[in-house]
């Protein structure tokens, strides 16, 4: 039970003021380009009518979901999820940058590379975790918002600072066959949330997540057109010749007389 | 021409002692390189497509693949060193023989004529026991079967070693293009691969066909198969012979005819 690690993030909406060092710590440590990041921090913008308003931000990242659809797409095997850590994470040595990923993430957590032709997104800071540190954006967080632990284990920071939360959020995305079941758990949200409309410059404008995942067009053709057509082909072909063998194995071979 | 099924005895003895050149030693060296190759990245390819939306490759298989070399990114670095060996060594042999061997091959043996497609309309009916009584036309070098597959087969090399560096040299291409190049290396493997089943069980265990296999070491196969199986190229050889017989009787003639010398004188010199 305790060998079994399932690393997670525990942000306390009610102490994000959004200023962001996370986004900073973030890229510093893992070298994110100046034109991308691995956080984002979503306004909610002004809620309530006066005198009861609310201001609240949403920072998120990679939710390394237990059911994540990115792993559901990765043709190289490039993303996996680590089963010692619970973290998804990206092989970029054997990730070939096509990007089914990124369109297939619900929450919009991956970006492309294109410096180096591949997929990157939080890695949970695996490389200081290993190490006994806690992730950059953790480590930087002024007002205390950002926790980051085992959640399976009980004695942890995360698992303590949820059992002593208000209210606890999941933005956990539902949609035909896929459950994502996240790994982020905001707690003590003002209001009830149910999704996050984007508002920043790294997304399309007025995009929520989570959405559903999306499948690129040579994606759906290949599962959609090319497999069965190949299944087909070969399944024919192998029809034929066993047939041929069957009987070539009943008449038997004649010596002579090929 | 009469069926090969008339020919008596004697003659079907003369004919299955007699050797004809089918296939020269380059192309044979470059055939089994090309099994090589492929027995190399057909098993690890199939090992690193791993999506479980498209669900094409059993986990079992993957993992095995993996663990043998220590990583997804092993695997497919192998994949890819083995397949530039591949693409660089055809690519090659294809410019170096490109006069010699490519030209005349693709001029003699791969054209697709009239009987060709009288033959690709039969044929596939007889399999399924259709239209029995009817002969098939003679046949080239290579059968229109054999014609058709080496279309696929040439189309499908093509679209493995364009789509294989796109996915290699990631650095350097869109993701458009990269997501493209990955059903296109698929499609093109399994297209050939279809193929391929059709091509070994005719080749290697096949019983009329037994000969073609040897001929792929020896390069050599019998008259009497040549007549059977490719009457078109077997008469092609015949008259060959017979110019090479007319060419010799003359030269010998040629030789005989000329003065003959005076025995040279033996002193004084």
């Amino acid at each position: 039970m305790a060998d079994k690690k399932r690393y997670g993030f525990v942000i306390d909406v009610s102490r994000c003021i959004d200023c962001r060092a996370c986004m900073v710590a973030c890229s510093v440590e893992n070298n994110v380009p100046y034109d991308h990041t691995r956080i984002w921090v979503h306004d909610q913008g002004i809620q309530g009518s006066i005198p009861d308003l609310s201001r609240t931000f949403f920072p998120y990242n990679c939710m390394h979901c237990d059911n994540p659809p990115c792993i559901q797409v990765c043709v190289s095997g490039a993303t996996y999820k680590d089963p010692d850590t619970g973290l998804v994470l990206v092989d970029q040595n054997a990730c070939i940058g096509c990007g089914f990923c990124v369109e297939a993430c619900a929450y919009d957590a991956r970006y492309m590379d294109e410096s180096r032709g591949v997929v990157d997104k939080c890695n949970g800071c695996i490389q200081r975790v290993q190490v006994g540190l806690k992730p950059a954006c953790v480590a930087t967080c002024l007002g205390g918002a950002r926790l980051f632990g085992d959640l399976n284990d009980p004695q942890s920071d995360v698992s303590v600072a949820l059992k002593n939360a208000d209210t606890v959020v999941r933005l956990d995305l539902e949609y035909n066959a896929t459950d994502t079941d996240p790994n982020i758990y905001y707690i003590n949200a003002p209001r009830e949330v149910k999704e996050l409309v984007t508002t920043d410059a790294f997304h399309q404008m007025g995009e929520s997540v989570p959405r559903a995942p999306r499948y690129t067009l040579s994606e759906e053709g290949w599962k959609k057109l090319l497999i069965p057509l190949v299944a087909a082909g070969i399944g024919g072909a192998f029809l034929i010749q066993a047939a041929y063998f069957t009987k070539q194995l009943i008449e038997g071979e004649k010596e002579i007389d090929e | 021409m009469s069926s090969y099924k008339t020919i008596p005895v004697a003659e079907r003895r003369r004919l299955k002692e007699k050797k004809y050149k089918k296939h020269n030693l380059a192309n044979i060296l470059t055939h089994w390189f090309n099994v090589g190759c492929w027995l190399l990245l057909l098993p690890t390819g199939i090992s690193i497509i791993s999506s479980p939306y498209l669900n094409i490759t059993p986990i079992w298989w993957q993992d095995a693949f993996r663990d043998f070399f220590g990583g997804t990114a092993n695997v497919i670095t192998f994949h890819y060193t083995i397949g530039f060996i591949w693409i660089f060594v055809l690519v090659f042999n294809i410019l170096v023989g490109f006069r010699k061997y490519f030209v005349p091959f693709a001029v003699n043996r791969m054209l697709l004529d009239k009987d060709d497609i009288r033959w690709l309309l039969i044929k596939p009916l007889q399999m399924f026991g259709l239209r029995k009584g009817e002969t098939l036309p003679p046949q080239d070098a290579y059968n229109a079967g054999q014609k058709l597959y080496m279309y696929v087969v040439i189309l499908g090399t093509l679209g493995i070693m364009i789509s294989g560096p796109i996915m290699v040299f990631k650095k350097y291409f869109p993701p458009i293009v990269k997501q493209i190049a990955q059903p296109v290396h698929w499609v093109s493997v399994f297209a050939i691969v279809a193929g391929i089943l059709i091509h070994v069980y005719m080749g290697a265990i096949f019983p009329e066909e037994k000969e073609a296999f040897f001929s792929m070491f020896s390069g050599k196969v019998s008259a009497w198969y040549a007549r059977a199986h490719h009457e078109k190229w077997y008469w092609e050889k015949v008259r060959e012979e017979m110019d090479w017989e007319q060419q010799v009787k003359e030269q010998v003639e040629a030789e005989s005819s000329r003065e003959p010398e005076p025995a040279p004188a033996k002193s004084g010199d």
